[in-house]
């Protein structure tokens, strides 16, 4: 078994120091897994997230990544801080957040540059990524010119150019048109066949069978309700019930209104 | 939205809204194919900056006008409208210099040959002839530095422009936090944007002139705390992506040899128009 890039155990946070938003988090990711948290709004998924990439802290608990303790201080030694902000990247969720230079040229090589790596090496990178998402055509474009789609992948453009051992995504797929998350959903199953270890923060059920070889589920508690294979998770329709997660359709037969839930774990027979 | 009186608020959003997307717009002719359009940014601005240095410091009226048919050749060659440009300087140079310069028209200012009297109640004034020629080289000189400065603005992309100020100088710092402020600013017209539609679409057209007051302070209120957020996601954004307080830029200028015969070219003619 791959050995294990992430360690939460007992972990707590709350924003401000008053607004729970962990409860006691354990869970462990191995290296090269595709995890995907899934569970309502407000229940901590995208704080889970920001914490893995070292962007907040545990109040209480510890949090270690490739056996390291993940802490503040940690990251004032500056090599730590560098190593470990090349092997992780993070898509936020809000492109406008993460799109920030005057260009998407200037927003995709922003993280490369920071962290020291070569011009040449870098503008080879960022042609090879721009290529593959199909973006190239971008590239002097200003990212309030771009659509939502265009958007979110540029931020995933900046996030894989680094080649990041681990990428975190939160909702990658919100808001965006069905084939533009095909080619996203696409690019991150390429990167996971690559080695990498993708965590994924999503409501969207769709994608949660192509993204996952572990479906977390997040509880209203904040804390773990449940972690386990795609088909176990998505099965379960009380558990899903439980945490806002189903998808109820309604749509007519024979000039009669029909309502059911749509579930995601089946298998599809020739 | 507002009631008639209160439509000063909704004319003034209006009219912010508008100006900033009309700056948006001009970059439509910074993006057409055209002779400054290919000039490398840090040479163009370095061609500005010598046009400058002759129109402030010539006092020559024919060294002015040679300036300015020189601009407007370039307009020309950049495809640029003459009438779109005239119509975009000449609303600046009234503003910068009619103002300052009507007291230069008289002689407790500029004495000398008398030419006229204007009486304003029962004050008489005299305008001298070194005054209108003082006032006439004055807004000439504003006329051609705004329309430098207004071409610059026009063939160059603003994310360039503000890379090309490193050229000048300018810490990296600033350029990038200009750079952040223009980018955000789109992002903040289009929230303005969408509420005050959102607004109108459950208000409609009146509202008592307290109201509309109410509401905008309610607006300016929730557009600063998206701002604030808003900031703090950025900040998370550079730092997941390596940002330690220090900004590396790219360098992503290439100069060629037209672009040092361009300078070579504007430095020389404005030599010559100086020396006129």
């Amino acid at each position: 078994m791959d050995p294990l890039i992430y360690e939460l155990t007992g972990v707590r946070y709350a924003y401000a120091g008053r607004f729970p938003a962990l409860c006691g988090v354990d869970m462990a990711l191995r290296r090269g897994e595709k995890a995907v948290l899934v569970g309502a709004n407000g229940t901590g998924k995208s704080t889970l997230l920001a914490m893995l990439d070292g962007l907040i802290f545990p109040d209480a608990g510890a949090l270690r990544f490739d056996g390291r303790d993940l802490t503040e201080p940690a990251f004032d030694d500056p090599g730590f801080s560098k190593d470990f902000r090349r092997r992780v990247g993070f898509v936020f969720q809000d492109p406008d957040a993460q799109l920030f230079c005057p260009t998407v040229r200037e927003d995709i090589a922003f993280g490369p540059l920071q962290l020291g790596m070569d011009p040449a090496a870098v503008e080879t990178r960022l042609e090879d990524v721009t290529r593959a998402l199909g973006i190239a055509d971008l590239l002097e474009r200003q990212p309030h010119q771009l659509s939502i789609g265009e958007k979110k992948k540029v931020a995933l453009a900046g996030v894989l150019v680094l080649d990041p051992e681990v990428v975190l995504l939160d909702e990658p797929t919100a808001g965006i048109d069905p084939l533009t998350t095909r080619h996203i959903i696409d690019m991150l199953c390429a990167a996971a066949a690559g080695g990498k270890t993708i965590v994924t923060a999503t409501h969207d059920l769709h994608i949660v069978e192509e993204m996952a070889d572990t479906v977390v589920v997040l509880g209203r508690e904040r804390t773990i309700r449940r972690a386990g294979r795609p088909s176990e998770i998505l099965g379960d329709e009380q558990l899903l019930w439980e945490n806002n997660l189903v998808h109820i359709h309604r749509h007519r037969h024979a000039g009669r209104v029909h309502e059911h839930i749509h579930l995601h774990s089946h298998d599809h027979h020739a | 939205m507002f009631a008639q009186r209160g439509r000063f608020i909704e004319r003034s959003l209006r009219a912010v809204l508008s100006f900033i997307n009309d700056a948006v717009l001009a970059e439509t002719h910074a993006g057409r194919p055209g002779f400054l359009q290919a000039r490398d940014p840090r040479v163009k601005i370095a061609a500005s900056l010598i046009l400058l240095a002759v129109a402030v410091t010539t006092k020559s009226f024919a060294a002015l006008a040679g300036l300015y048919l020189i601009i407007a050749l370039l307009v020309l060659c950049s495809r640029i409208g003459l009438g779109f440009f005239f119509a975009r300087t000449w609303v600046f140079v009234p503003i910068f210099a009619l103002a300052m310069v009507l007291p230069a028209l008289f002689s407790f200012f500029s004495p000398g040959d008398v030419v006229g009297h204007v009486r304003i109640f029962a004050l008489t004034l005299s305008v001298t002839r070194q005054g209108i020629l003082g006032a006439a080289l004055f807004v000439s000189r504003v006329a051609v530095c705004v329309s430098v400065a207004v071409l610059l603005a026009l063939t160059t992309r603003h994310s360039a422009l503000l890379r090309a100020l490193r050229f000048l100088g300018v810490p990296q710092i600033y350029v990038m936090t200009m750079g952040m402020t223009y980018r955000y600013i789109h992002l903040f017209v289009e929230i303005v944007g969408d509420t005050f539609t959102a607004i109108r679409s459950r208000v409609g057209h009146a509202v008592a002139v307290p109201s509309g007051r109410r509401i905008v302070a309610w607006n300016i209120a929730s557009l600063w705390h998206r701002s604030f957020d808003m900031h703090l996601q950025v900040h998370r954004a550079m730092i997941a992506r390596g940002y330690r307080g220090e900004a590396v830029a790219a360098r992503l200028f290439k100069t060629t040899r037209k672009d040092w015969m361009w300078l070579f070219a504007v430095a020389a003619v404005g030599y010559l128009l100086w020396t006129l």
